[in-house]
């Protein structure tokens, strides 16, 4: 009798995970699985059938100069995003923690450019600094800052920091949001009994704030930057990966050489060694992480 | 235990954002029997009152008035036909390219579709669509453009395409700025250059003469090149599908286009596609652009201010005594796809299309913009008493005159996969980009983009 129960309750636990493993398993393991499958081939997006070249696809990719240029300005444009958007968002919740009044309200009004679909935030943003008719280039000459127009998106040493800018004005608040929720857990009565130990502002942020948040900080991280590093839109809507290929990310060139040279196991190759290098960098964030919480116990 | 769900979640996470790059398998090439869906018989158009089921229809017309007049004859159509269903799906080009062109390994595809004379051969190649000569003989081939009936035939000789209109660049311009300027109308690229300058440098930041577009998005540097390389009488792809970047002319063109950037465009077009192109116009900051009629359309909807400052030109010439030829026309065909249960219908309502007053009322949808892939359309009362073919008599002219001989960029020595590619991978825009931004010699950089696109086209054919 005992040995049918727990059948039929081992059987109730499979039947209320079953719907996330046909999820998982059918949304994320098949496509992977085929796109491993396809990396090997020579499989074309329009022509039919294929054949196995084995390890050509990878053996092509890493010695073409373009990927290597696409991998640099990815791991360029990851770290810089993601300084940016943690500083910016950091200090932005830093700054509502100690604001009593009005705090959901500047909450929701920095939260805004989530709201948007990328697509109208990538073309505001090319209407903006349109370097013939854009607001702000215009506005800098006007108001003395500038001789000329700033040429935001076709100048070789401002296009790349101007997307880095675009891309922090958006992930900010994300961090903004969750830090600042952070914050909000860590116990008041540590502060007071610091403050009565005579700890100075910064002591107390230091050995109070981070060891509490540095958890939530790190997990951001870790999706940030597969986020960040995977970004295709901003950059595809705004430049194209131009000019000159000097914006040109790992995503771009896995959907030139897919979608455009048609060659999807070539393709396929691109985005298993993206994968590789992601879960590379995954397991330092999360040895860091273990790190953490083991001093944190 | 945390460690691991972590691991496991952003492993799921990574595998998720890969999954948006898998191909989907699938075979999408099978070959049932000849007469059932998907096999290789030609489409026939049949009476009407046979007809039943259920058809998709995807088309590109996305401005109201076209998306309209092909749904009011879709509706019309259904209630002749009561068995009959038309399902109306409507994309941008772009998108267009990417549904059919994922869609094709998983068999989803429509019934019937609008497309581009290059993805016809590229559909050609790929055996996704159905032979039309018999629909083009019923509707009468000998009333079709030829040029536009040869860019749908394959090297088999069968039609796989029914032109529905055509499209072809010329120059237009603001007339109230060459008026200001005193300049006249350009004939030669020299003098287009020189004109450009005046207005460019006179408007002082305020307008610009020319805009030259080199945005990876868009193909519009390699449009511009070819327009140069065309009024001298040559190609940008040989007769034997090879790149011709390296000939006399072709580095003329290239340092033509460069000096007109360097010295008459917005430093910012080094980005510009179509739309950044178009934008500049209706926003009055530019003097000269290459188009097709569509930029009526296009004022008369952005800038309507601007509508009766409008005129165009033939495309103009290396040499003031070389003839006035055109340089690029775009056919637009709708074509019947193999995967179809049924062609019948789509070939009936193909047909019904090119009912006369149906056909005029669509083409009247854009005028000027839309020319008829049928001679004598425009001799139709109801055409000529067009208020905009009224009022563009002169650039209807200059754009007829155009459209005499010319062909898709590509296509000048019949249908090649080759011009798909020379237009759809931006090495020519990255060749520009390359030479302004990293200052690579025109030469060489010449060399190199020919180089890497007779690469490319060894992957075709």
């Amino acid at each position: 009798m005992k040995k049918i129960n727990r059948f039929k309750a081992g059987m109730a636990s499979f039947c209320f995970i079953l719907p996330a493993l046909l999820v998982v398993g059918l949304l994320l393991f098949y496509p992977v699985v085929s796109s491993l499958f396809y990396s090997f081939t020579s499989k074309h997006l329009i022509k039919s059938g294929c054949e196995f070249v084995w390890f050509e696809n990878y053996v092509r990719i890493l010695r073409d100069e373009e990927f290597w240029s696409a991998f640099l300005t990815s791991i360029k444009w990851t770290a810089a995003s993601l300084l940016g958007q943690v500083m910016v968002g950091f200090t932005a919740a830093l700054a509502l923690n100690r604001i009593r009044r009005g705090r959901g309200l500047y909450r929701t009004v920095l939260i805004i450019p989530w709201a948007f679909p990328s697509i109208i935030l990538a073309l505001s943003w090319k209407w903006i600094l349109n370097g013939v008719f854009g607001f702000l280039p215009n506005f800098l000459v006007k108001i003395g800052l500038c001789d000329t127009a700033p040429q935001f998106f076709s100048n070789s040493n401002l296009v790349f920091p101007t997307l880095v800018f675009i891309n922090v004005w958006f992930g900010a608040p994300l961090i903004m949001v969750n830090v600042l929720s952070a914050l909000q857990t860590v116990p008041q009565d540590q502060y007071e009994a610091a403050q009565l130990d005579g700890a100075s502002p910064w002591q107390s942020f230091v050995h109070i704030t981070l060891p509490h948040i540095r958890v939530v900080v790190g997990l951001l991280m870790v999706l940030r930057t597969i986020w960040v590093f995977n970004n295709f839109d901003t950059i595809y809507l705004i430049t194209g990966g131009g000019p000159a290929g000097l914006t040109q990310t790992m995503p771009i060139y896995a959907y030139n050489t897919g979608w455009g040279l048609k060659q999807l196991g070539r393709s396929s190759a691109v985005t298993v060694v993206l994968l590789i290098f992601l879960l590379l960098v995954c397991m330092l964030y999360f040895k860091l992480l273990d790190k953490w919480e083991q001093e944190g116990a | 235990m945390k460690k691991a769900l972590s691991l496991f979640l952003s492993a799921a996470m990574l595998l998720s954002v890969l999954a948006a790059c898998s191909p989907q398998p699938g075979t999408g090439h099978t070959s049932p029997p000849s007469g059932a869906p998907g096999s290789d018989q030609p489409a026939q158009s049949s009476a009407p009152a046979d007809l039943e089921g259920e058809i998709t229809f995807w088309h590109s017309f996305t401005q109201g008035a076209r998306l309209e007049t092909i749904q009011a004859a879709a509706d019309q159509f259904m209630a002749d036909n009561p068995g009959v269903k038309i399902n109306i799906e409507t994309f941008s080009w772009a998108d267009f390219y990417t549904k059919w062109t994922t869609g094709l390994s998983t068999g989803n595809v429509p019934d019937m579709s609008s497309a581009l004379s290059t993805q016809v051969v590229e559909m050609i190649d790929a055996g996704a669509i159905l032979p039309v000569d018999s629909l083009v003989d019923d509707i009468g081939r000998d009333q079709f453009y030829q040029n536009a009936i040869t860019e749908m035939t394959a090297e088999d000789g069968s039609c796989y395409g029914v032109p529905l209109y055509s499209n072809t660049e010329a120059l237009w311009y603001r007339t109230d700025l060459l008026e200001k300027y005193d300049l006249a109308v350009p004939t030669t690229w020299e003098e287009l250059y020189e004109a450009a300058k005046v207005i460019t440098d006179g408007e002082n930041g305020n307008a610009f003469g020319l805009a030259m577009p080199m945005g990876t998005n868009d193909m519009m540097a390699t449009l511009w090149l070819h327009l140069y390389v065309r009024s001298a009488g040559e190609t940008l792809l040989t007769e034997d599908g090879r790149a011709n970047l390296t000939s006399k002319t072709v580095i003329d063109g290239i340092n033509y286009w460069l000096k007109v950037y360097n010295e008459c465009s917005p430093q910012d077009s080094i980005h510009y596609n179509a739309s950044d192109e178009a934008t500049l116009f209706y926003q009055g900051k530019l003097a000269f652009d290459f188009n097709t009629g569509f930029q009526i359309s296009g004022v008369e909807a952005n800038a309507p201010e601007l509508l009766d400052k409008l005129d165009c030109a033939a495309i103009p010439r290396v040499n003031g005594g070389d003839p006035e030829t055109g340089c690029l026309t775009t056919n637009i065909p709708v074509v019947i796809w193999k995967n179809s249960k049924h062609p019948e219908i789509c070939a009936a309502f193909i047909k019904y299309l090119y009912d006369p007053a149906r056909y005029v009322d669509f083409l009247l949808s854009v005028p000027v913009g839309m020319m008829p892939a049928l001679k004598g359309v425009t001799e139709n009362e109801t055409y000529q008493s067009n208020e905009i073919v009224q009022n563009f008599q002169h650039a209807n002219e200059v754009l007829y005159q155009m459209l005499g001989g010319s062909t898709s960029i590509g296509m000048e020595y019949g249908p090649k996969a080759e011009a798909g590619l020379l237009t759809s991978q931006r090495v020519i825009e990255n060749m520009f980009q390359d030479i302004i931004i990293n200052g690579t010699d025109v030469e060489t950089a010449a060399a190199e983009a020919e180089a890497k696109l007779n690469e490319l086209f060894e992957t075709v054919g």
